[in-house]
């Protein structure tokens, strides 16, 4: 296997890497206001997140990604293949983030909140300097996990017409014939993201406030 | 009550629909001249006509649709997707016409509109080179036979496995290039595809495969596929022109040859599909 081929592979990891990132990003995002409207305690705010987090959580990534890019050009809105595969991965990883920062927040003791009441903080410094800290230090593993799934998951959004690291090496192995040398390259780039993104998850949960060194 | 509902939601989804319809009332020619590129769906695996070549497309759609562009003076804009993806999204309007090219069928008559012919398409059988067990079209009876899914190729390859003593086992692959791999690596014994198709993998190893004469299928032809709506119209009727003109004067003659080792004699109207 030449080096270009290589090379090529590379470029495409490119998609697969910022893909994944911003989408990754984007769920956080959506995560946090998902998992304050389940933990509101109100049905009016619950209810809808309860009902996204169950579709996204329920219907198969490929679905999802053919129904926004196929299924939205009906009702008047056609998107482009990167926003599909965009808004497809973040609606995703958004629903699986929002049920891990819903249960971390839900698993710090209630003891420890009304402590903290008893010596004085105001529920808005108890909530930033107790529960917070806890319910990240809590989630943190998780969401490396999660990033970890949708780089892999990436691989779908070929279907929408994104050149991914998967989908370049497929069309490499189809032309060149050399599928082994081609998909051992591409396992190899995988397993290089992987580690990166592992190995830097571990640095930054050690650096989260209240883990012993 | 509840019909009532209904009738009022639909005539609802109509105004809306009538909306979006009069928000370009310009036909999709005008669109895409006025855009300066043309949207193209394809799939990448399908040599010689579209595949990717050490990283870069190539292929005679490549060839044949950089002159179209010319023709109407505009760039072209590739999107490429799993076969099985890209009728479909021609027909949620994320590109202006599919290259493939496709089979003419009559089923696929009756909901696209094709291009003339721009090669002939009749379905024939790949081999192991070398392997004797198969020497006609006959001797596939029983054995392992590869095929691209929703192709016309496979509804071939199904016909005619009813006509032989024993049924082929036909094995559906996403694309044809895995067919291939496949068979390179002995785990079926043929590939159904059309004789440019096979013809050029052939040429392209001749160690590993060889081309089974005469073709089984009928005769038949690929072309290029457009919507049927009025709107797509313009459009449709100046990239037959552009494509009649380079017939005309032999440019497509020309990356025929290049691309299959030889020209071929196809009709200037799109005709009359056998099946």
């Amino acid at each position: 296997m030449s080096l270009k081929l290589f090379e090529l592979l590379l470029k495409a990891s490119l998609y697969t890497i910022g893909i994944s990132l911003i989408s990754i990003l984007i769920g956080f995002a959506i995560a946090i206001l998902l998992s304050g409207a389940m933990l509101s305690g109100r049905k009016f705010f619950s209810a809808p997140a309860q009902i996204f987090i169950s579709f996204f959580r329920g219907v198969p990534l490929l679905v999802q990604l053919l129904l926004i890019y196929n299924l939205l050009p009906v009702i008047g809105i056609n998107v482009p293949s990167i926003v599909a595969a965009i808004v497809g991965l973040s609606l995703c990883t958004a629903a699986y983030q929002a049920e891990n920062l819903r249960g971390g927040f839900a698993s710090v003791p209630r003891g420890l909140i009304e402590s903290a009441e008893m010596v004085g903080f105001t529920p808005g410094q108890a909530f930033r300097r107790i529960k917070v800290p806890i319910a990240l230090r809590l989630t943190f593993p998780a969401l490396v996990n999660e990033a970890i799934l949708i780089l892999k998951a990436s691989s779908l959004v070929s279907v929408v017409g994104i050149v991914e690291l998967t989908r370049m090496a497929q069309d490499l192995a189809g032309s060149t014939f050399l599928p082994l040398e081609i998909f051992a390259s591409a396992g190899l780039i995988y397993l290089v993201i992987n580690l990166v993104v592992a190995r830097a998850g571990g640095l930054i949960e050690r650096s989260l406030p209240g883990i012993p060194r | 009550m509840r019909a009532g509902f209904l009738v009022r939601g639909l005539a609802t989804a109509a105004l809306l629909l009538g909306t979006t319809f009069s928000a370009h009332a310009e036909d999709a020619l005008a669109r895409v001249k006025a855009a300066g590129s043309l949207k193209v769906g394809t799939e990448t695996a399908f040599a010689p006509f579209d595949f990717i070549d050490a990283g870069e497309h190539a292929g005679l759609n490549v060839d044949v649709f950089a002159e179209i562009g010319k023709e109407l003076g505009v760039t072209i804009e590739w999107v490429a997707l799993p076969w099985e993806g890209v009728l479909p999204g021609l027909e949620a309007g994320k590109f202006d016409m599919v290259a493939g090219p496709a089979t003419i069928t009559k089923a696929r008559m009756e909901r696209y509109r094709f291009t003339p012919p721009v090669a002939e398409a009749t379905v024939a059988i790949l081999k192991k080179a070398g392997d004797t067990t198969i020497t006609k079209p006959e001797d596939i009876a029983g054995k392992a036979i590869g095929v691209g899914k929703a192709t016309a190729q496979l509804a071939q390859l199904t016909a005619y496995s009813e006509t032989l003593p024993t049924k082929v086992d036909v094995r559906e692959y996403p694309a044809f290039t895995e067919s291939y791999a496949d068979l390179a690596a002995g785990r079926i014994a043929g590939v159904a595809n059309s004789l440019p198709n096979i013809a050029f993998v052939a040429s392209q190893r001749k160690d590993t495969f060889e081309v089974v004469l005469p073709p089984f299928g009928q005769k038949s032809y690929f072309g290029f596929i457009g919507t049927k709506d009025a709107d797509h119209a313009p459009l449709m009727v100046a990239i037959d022109a552009a494509l009649l003109k380079m017939k005309g004067d032999g440019r497509l003659a020309e990356m025929q040859k290049k691309w299959f080792g030889a020209s071929f004699d196809t009709p200037d109207s799109v005709p009359d599909p056998a099946f």
